[in-house]
């Protein structure tokens, strides 16, 4: 067995380098994390590549005007190029893990089946998943957080639930002596939080695998059906700005798994667009927000994220979108920005921090025939930042507006004095007989009411024909012999849940068809 | 005040042509920069001792005349002078990508210039030489436009000032935030485990329980 492997940032390359290595895996989120440890487990010598920092507990103060530079995409502003979708997405070493809200369900067992009747994918069975989620769960503590340790924040829907008969549920979270404090999005000062950032990629360090941190891979080096290894260009870990520094790791195989917007992104500027398909079918899961006044403080930034969840809308009918129902964490500059209006009124609203509480609905796209989802493009390939279109269609307003109504009734029947959605011109609802004509009466067009996304999938869809797919049923690129692409983008619809255990899951299955082409 | 008319619909600026093009439109932001209106000055302003990062004199007065209507003097709340917010808006637009520095002074130069304001609401006044009332007005105009690609820039440039007032600390009590809790037990100076020789300390998520399959 090899020695303890290393974790290197920016700063610890003065000039340009090459290194060798078995595997070369670029993205440390959910998916490319579970594949270097596995690989590494295996005895291969893995490079695990990621763009943002090496933060740790030592950094994670709880400060949201420190955490969204370092810890999210482009400074926790990633929108769409219309701004009319805000786009919560990680940038550290364990990617979204490193923020997420702790999450965890696996795979609806219909998503499963609906990828193999429809996108021709084989495999892929909840049958293969179990023993991978079984593993999962086990190193990262994923259980039930019980009912008594639910903050006031979740405890508006669950009650606002239990009262109206709909269906709702304790969400399962991937902790350990967790001290419930709340501060999971902005990095857990614990280490409570089971991210990869402190389970499966130090257990690989541990084994070998080398961290190459404030590493932007600018290109695959692609040639005939085979990929060399890639091409990062070195940041430094303070300013963000490249040094310079230029960093090529030759690899028998090469994994991209930045996430549905950054692997798109680099696959098109290696040259590889998938005969189209690479940056299509890409999926949001758009959340819209209402804001409830409620007659005691709920403090929204204490606690545990979400505890309480219902999936009692998932299914709506054929030709309608379905939601997941869940809570956000609020606190003062998100708050300000996603919370509409100026002046006066904003300030008002915001003096009242402690006693709102939010409800998100977390739209189930890419299911209805016409759903094609949005589009991440190039702009300038010098640059990181990409061109991200998600057109926002009827049947997504229509979802949006059903949502909002119905988290405007959960939250009265909860006790809330007033409710708001978070149109530019906020529509108040005082009492619950008035919601129906007042959001009715609410212009539903992007622009005019916040929607935001924390998750991303699909962009480079698996599935059997390479004329509508991008990956086939063991994540090779349809075409490459050595190139594999392990995270949500892969995914050819969402998922109707919080996808973290869904990448785990299919990213350890995987690993399997990574190690194979690398013997 | 005026009343500000309603939109002439510009036949050369098409809709789909300058949503098509990202942030805020080529044809539009053309109206940005050149013309006798666009020449107009605005209302000089106090400049930040450190200087300036991105942002010009000129682009710098108008995200501290958004500044002052977004963020109203209230009791308990710091000024929009405390806090520095067009300042900190300008170091805010440091970090990100070049282009998209571009585009953020294109749409202060549109919303300040004069014939942008004429083709859309018919006043010649730079923004910042506006009254309060005004400007609110105009910030209203680009909010509820139905050019998509005005409300784009409204919510970029309302996003970029908040932004800049609202990371401060010094706000939290004014909205009654406790901030951060008090126990963060590893200071800064502590060491990062990064593996190599060290060995990985007991808190760093160590698996206690038997290898898994």
């Amino acid at each position: 067995m090899r020695g303890p492997g290393r974790i290197l940032t920016g700063r610890d390359h003065a000039v340009n380098t090459t290194l060798h290595c078995d595997v070369a895996v670029v993205g440390s989120g959910a998916g490319g994390s579970v594949l270097a440890e596995r690989l590494t487990a295996r005895g291969l010598e893995v490079v695990l590549l990621e763009e943002g920092g090496h933060w740790t507990k030592r950094s994670f103060d709880g400060r949201e005007d420190h955490s969204y530079p370092r810890l999210y995409q482009e400074m926790g502003n990633r929108a769409t190029d219309d701004q009319s979708v805000l786009i919560l997405q990680g940038r550290s070493v364990g990617g979204g893990t490193t923020v997420n809200w702790c999450t965890s369900f696996r795979t609806p067992r219909d998503v499963l089946e609906r990828w193999r009747d429809q996108h021709g994918v084989k495999g892929l069975t909840e049958e293969a998943l179990v023993p991978h989620w079984e593993a999962i769960e086990k190193r990262l503590h994923i259980a039930e957080w019980p009912l008594e340790r639910m903050n006031d924040n979740n405890r508006v829907l669950w009650d606002g639930c239990g009262k109206l008969g709909y269906a709702r549920g304790l969400v399962r979270r991937n902790v350990n002596n967790c001290a419930n404090l709340g501060y999971c999005g902005l990095g857990c000062p614990l280490d409570a939080k089971m991210s990869m950032l402190v389970t499966l990629i130090p257990d690989a360090v541990e084994k070998g695998l080398t961290v190459q941190a404030n590493a932007s891979v600018r290109r695959l080096l692609v040639g005939n059906r085979r990929v060399g290894g890639v091409e990062a260009q070195l940041l430094d870990p303070e300013s963000d700005k490249p040094t310079g520094v230029t960093l090529t790791v030759m690899a028998k195989t090469v994994a991209v798994c930045g996430g549905a917007i950054n692997s798109p992104a680099l696959l098109l500027r290696s040259g590889l667009d998938g005969n189209g398909n690479v940056g299509r079918r890409f999926f949001l899961h758009p959340v819209v927000i209402m804001s409830a006044l409620m007659p005691d403080p709920v403090v929204p930034w204490t606690g545990a994220p979400q505890a309480a969840y219902s999936r009692h809308f998932i299914e709506r009918g054929p030709g309608k979108v379905g939601f997941l129902l869940e809570v956000p964490p609020i606190m003062p500059l998100i708050a300000a920005t996603v919370f509409p209006g100026i002046g006066e009124q904003h300030q008002a609203l915001m003096e009242q921090l402690p006693y709102i509480q939010s409800t998100i609905a977390i739209c189930h796209d890419g299911l209805l025939p016409d759903d094609v989802g949005g589009t991440v493009k190039l702009r300038d390939p010098a640059e990181r930042r990409v061109s991200i279109d998600y057109p926002l269609r009827p049947f997504h307003f229509e979802a949006f507006r059903a949502a909002c109504k119905e988290m405007a009734r959960i939250q009265f029947a909860a006790g809330a004095r007033e409710v708001r959605s978070l149109h530019s011109q906020p529509v108040r609802i005082r009492k619950a007989a008035d919601i129906e004509a007042a959001l009715d009466a609410a212009p539903w067009e992007a622009g005019r009411v916040r929607v935001a996304t924390a998750h991303q999938m699909g962009g480079c869809a698996m599935g059997g024909d390479p004329r509508t797919s991008v990956v086939d049923s063991t994540l090779r690129y349809h075409g490459m012999d050595n190139l594999f692409v392990v995270d949500g983008s892969v995914f050819p619809t969402s998922l109707g849940v919080n996808p973290q255990e869904t990448i785990f899951g299919v990213a350890r299955w995987a690993s399997q068809f990574v190690a194979a082409a690398t013997a | 005040m005026d009343v500000p008319h309603p939109e002439p619909a510009p036949v050369s600026l098409s809709r789909r042509s300058l949503i098509k093009r990202g942030l805020v439109g080529g044809a539009l932001l053309a109206a940005g920069g050149a013309g006798f209106l666009a020449l107009r000055g605005g209302l000089p302003v106090t400049l930040p001792p450190d200087g300036l990062l991105v942002f010009s004199p000129a682009q710098f007065a108008v995200l501290d005349a958004v500044a002052r209507r977004m963020v109203r003097p209230r009791p308990g709340w710091p000024t929009v002078d405390e806090v520095g917010v067009a300042r900190a808006a300008d170091r805010i637009a440091a970090r990100v990508e070049p282009s998209a520095q571009k585009e953020l002074k294109q749409l202060l130069g549109l919303f300040e210039n004069g014939l942008a304001g004429f083709l859309f609401g018919g006043r010649t006044r730079p923004f910042t030489r506006l009254e309060g009332a005004e400007q609110d007005a105009v910030l209203a105009e680009w909010r509820d436009s139905r050019l998509a690609v005005r409300r784009t820039g409204h919510a970029a440039l309302r996003t970029l000032v908040l932004a800049g007032y609202y990371q401060t600390p010094s706000i939290w009590p004014a909205v009654g935030y406790s901030g951060p809790p008090g126990i963060f037990q590893d200071g800064p100076s502590q060491p990062q485990w990064r593996g190599g020789d060290q060995p990985r300390p007991d808190d760093n998520g160590v698996w206690h329980g038997e290898p898994l399959p």
